[in-house]
């Protein structure tokens, strides 16, 4: 035991003496950048940078508020226009405005307080397995209303709004589209109707979804995904790219919804300096370049050249959901809980 | 306190002091942090949720009991071919991911899954699939405790029923199974705890209509932030694990004997039932593990090496093993430490609060404990010592648990016998007590190295990109669409069952029990 505490004590010691010139970074789980990138960076502010995974992007932010008398970090980055709202009111975040925030699109700037940065951002859509629709000779729905009938509720799977952020996402869109009570009457119908609900991505995607042995041909997705699955299929073979994806996008109306990602500096930190520098790196050239098929999104910078496997995916014309909706998703969360999931 | 107590506790020592700062205090700071009151469970909805924690539980329970007992009885009686290997590979369901077990099994119950075209039966959507999940895990867990509790039954005994007339199964209900009922009740019971407090599994299975007490911790805590309602489940679920374990240290404590030696082979209907239960055994804890490893290599325009190629380019992937093997040791190290010198303080104190001490981690919710470590260590919040720590406390139960039943059940006369001819007390403890304890110690070091190696105690801890692991290398896998993800993640799971498997064939001679 004395020995177990020592090199406890040891390691601890020295992780306190390499921090002075460590920039600590908490991203969520699925963040991934080219370590050559990373490197680059390190070597020209002569700083380490230490990354931290904080689980799903929810999660992340939860951990930031139960630490903030402690920040356990300098930057995060992957907190997006649903979770900012909270952020803000935990008061979590310091400002900082990148001078690069002048490429990206004014439409899908995070705020104007520069508590966030926005570095990506993606679209969660429904996604169709197109084999199985042809197999089956089912017309596709045309819309929400149409896909709470159980003709089209025992065909999807969605992830629940309490436990996934593609989930939250959905029930902002539904509920911008239908108004609170419509929202609930719509979710309960297609509960009712045989709409299964998941706790998270995987398991809809991978145990539900029909096209990897599930019941369900439509899941609740990303509007990316059908340009994953090509990237991503047996023999992939950049020069010949098949002439459709496996899956593809549905559209419904007011089914879609607009994920801002970003990289903001906590409260506290003291690296402030390089802090700023590295929210600059997310928003470069290379690293905007380096994003979109590691992590299946689009860069915030106008004009970053994308991989042609990106035209398997297509942006949605989705209008943004309404800021009231937007600002307390938590509230409508515990709502959807009582109304619609509780609900018997 | 006499001498024997007083050095028994003070060799327990070191493993209360790590159970207070790394399971106590987090605990206790984050129900201070959520401050329990205890109107949730006025809510009819989170009462349907114990209720239905509870059911699954009971029923896995009773299943792996009816399976279980039987199978195990057989195997203690008698000489089967390639038993200790068969009782080895019953420690890979330890090791497999949940997310994993899950495509497994439904790779074969699933909607489009192999058995369900076969027979045309699909259970996706119903509790049994959660059911056979949580027996995937369980079962084995129920044959290992309850083979060491009927092999401790002195075969004499069982003999002289045998040669009075008794048929196998007469000897077995009449005479056996009322010697060995406390180690197989305790069996019972800790598999209704396993069930009753699983995580993952429910959490990928049971979707929003099947979901259980600690599922509902954990959407509350980490998602949601609602740490008083969380709190007060939290209490009310170590209530009732509290009192199961109670019941279980109570139970753990018969069964006194030497294996015997020297079985005789299966003939007739033991023969069949040996057969016929083993043969329900490997189907429900190997099959959906040989599934996954076929998805490997199958593609979608049949066999491929292609998602093993994938792996093996992948840079990363080294790291992935290097880390797998690292933490599994230094944990090992730590849980054997710890977990030896807990198991002889513990015996030599015959103290039953120190048992139930020991299996405080088995009892206490991963993702309550996750924001403790989070409010009471922000410093270490990520930091290879935490890690380990967690690692550490996850797999430190288990050798205990093992190590305990073989010391107890050591012949208190032998040890004397040894004194008696001279030996000093070291050598005496030298030549008597280690040897025999020994392989419950190595049984419990593969039962701890597994829970490393599969569950990965990020859940505890908060996790750095360099820490990967082949577990964590998985999931990120099935985090992102596309076929060849799902072909690599299972890929990955079939490196990790071979990498276990290697493990235990070192570690464990099959034989070691887990209480």
């Amino acid at each position: 035991m004395r020995g177990t505490l020592t090199v406890l004590a040891a390691l601890a010691v020295a992780s306190a003496a390499s921090a002075q010139t460590t920039l600590t970074v908490i991203t969520h789980d699925s963040f991934d950048v080219d370590k050559k990138l990373l490197t680059a960076f390190e070597t020209q502010n002569r700083a380490k940078v230490r990354f931290i995974k904080g689980g799903d992007a929810g999660e992340l932010l939860n951990r930031l508020i139960l630490t903030r008398r402690a920040p356990i970090a300098d930057v995060v980055y992957g907190l997006d226009n649903s979770l900012l709202p909270r952020a803000r009111q935990a008061g979590i975040l310091q400002p900082y405005k990148s001078p690069l925030l002048s490429r990206v699109p004014a439409a899908y700037r995070l705020g104007d307080d520069g508590l966030l940065n926005t570095v990506d951002y993606g679209f969660v859509a429904l996604n169709y397995d197109r084999a199985w629709f042809e197999k089956n000779g089912v017309a596709l729905p045309k819309s929400l209303d149409d896909l709470k009938s159980p003709a089209y509720a025992k065909l999807t799977v969605v992830q629940s709004p309490a436990t996934s952020s593609p989930g939250l996402a959905f029930l902002l869109a539904t509920v911008n589209h239908y108004g609170e009570a419509g929202a609930w009457q719509w979710w309960r119908a297609a509960r009712q109707g045989g709409m299964k609900v998941t706790r998270g991505w995987s398991d809809a995607y991978y145990k539900d979804f029909t096209r990897n042995g599930g019941k369900y041909p439509i899941v609740l997705s990303y509007a990316s995904s059908p340009a994953a699955e090509v990237f991503y299929a047996d023999g992939f073979n950049p020069a010949k790219l098949p002439a459709q994806p496996p899956t593809a996008n549905l559209f419904l109306p007011g089914s879609t919804y607009t994920q801002l990602e970003g990289v903001g500096i906590l409260k506290g930190t003291k690296q402030a300096a390089l802090a700023r520098k590295f929210v600059d790196f997310m928003l470069s050239a290379p690293v905007q370049t380096d994003i979109p098929t590691r992590m299946w999104i689009y860069p915030a910078v106008k004009g970053t050249p994308m991989n042609p496997v990106f035209t398997f995916a297509q942006e949605p014309q989705a209008s943004s959901v309404k800021a009231d909706i937007a600002a307390n998703p938590q509230r409508l969360v515990d709502a959807w809980v009582t109304q619609v999931l509780r609900a018997r | 306190m006499n001498l024997p107590k007083l050095t028994g506790w003070l060799l327990a020592l070191p493993g209360l002091i790590f159970v207070t700062l790394c399971l106590v205090l987090p605990l206790a700071r984050t129900l201070r942090e959520g401050g329990v009151t205890l109107d949730v469970w006025r809510d009819p909805y989170f009462q349907g949720r114990l209720a239905w924690t509870l059911t699954q539980a009971a029923v896995t329970a009773g299943v792996a009991a009816l399976i279980g007992v039987p199978l195990s009885f057989l195997l203690s009686r008698f000489e089967v071919r390639g038993k200790a290997l068969f009782l080895r590979l019953l420690l890979l369901p330890f090791v497999t991911p949940t997310l994993v077990a899950v495509l497994g099994l439904s790779a074969l119950l699933g909607p489009q899954g192999w058995v369900t075209r076969l027979t045309g039966v699909d259970l996706s959507d119903t509790p049994a699939l959660l059911v056979l999940g949580n027996l995937f895990f369980n079962v084995p867990v129920l044959v290992r405790l309850s083979y060491a509790g009927f092999a401790r039954v002195p075969g004499n005994v069982v003999g002289a029923a045998r040669s009075l007339g008794a048929p196998w199964w007469r000897a077995a209900l009449g005479v056996a199974l009322p010697l060995a009922l406390p180690g197989v009740l305790a069996g019972v019971v800790l598999v209704f705890l396993y069930s009753a407090l699983s995580f993952g599994l429910p959490l990928a299975l049971g979707g929003e209509r099947f979901a259980t007490l600690e599922v509902e911790i954990y959407t509350l805590t980490a998602l949601q932030l609602r740490l008083s309602e969380a709190s007060a489940l939290i209490v009310g679920q170590l209530g009732f694990t509290l009192l199961a374990t109670w019941a279980y240290v109570a139970l753990s404590r018969g069964g006194v004997g030497v294996p015997s030696g020297g079985l005789p082979r299966a003939r007739g209907g033991a023969r069949a039932a040996l057969l016929g239960l083993g043969g329900v055994v490997a189907l429900v804890c190997f099959a959906p593990l040989v599934a996954v490893a076929l998805r490997g290599v199958l593609g979608t325009s049949g066999f491929t090496l292609g998602y093993w190629q994938g792996v093996l380019a992948d840079p990363d992937t080294p790291l992935l093993l290097w880390n797998t093997v690292r933490f599994g040791l230094m944990a090992l190290a730590g849980a054997t430490l710890l977990g030896g010198l807990y198991a002889l303080g513990a015996w030599r104190a015959g103290s039953r609060a120190l048992d139930l001490v020991s299996l405080l981690p088995l009892m206490v919710s991963p993702v309550s404990l996750a924001v403790g470590y989070l409010l009471a260590y922000p410093v270490l919040a990520a930091t290879l010592p935490m890690l380990i720590a967690a690692y550490t406390l996850l797999a430190w139960p288990l050798v205990v648990r093992s190590l305990l039943p073989a010391l107890r059940a050591i012949p208190p006369r032998l040890f004397e016998a040894a004194r008696s001819l001279g030996a000093s007390r070291s050598a005496a403890f030298r030549s008597v007590t280690v040897p025999l304890a020994f392989p419950a110690l190595r049984g419990g070091g593969a039962l701890a190295l597994a829970t490393v190696l599969g569950e990965f105690g990020a859940t505890l801890v908060l996790t750095r990109p360099e820490w990967a692991t082949l577990s964590t290398g998985l999931y990120e896998r099935l985090g992102r669409p596309g076929e060849r993800n799902l072909g690599e993640a299972c890929a990955l799971a079939t490196a990790l069952l071979v990498l276990a498997t290697l493990a235990f064939t070192l570690l464990d001679g099959g034989e070691g029990e887990v209480t």
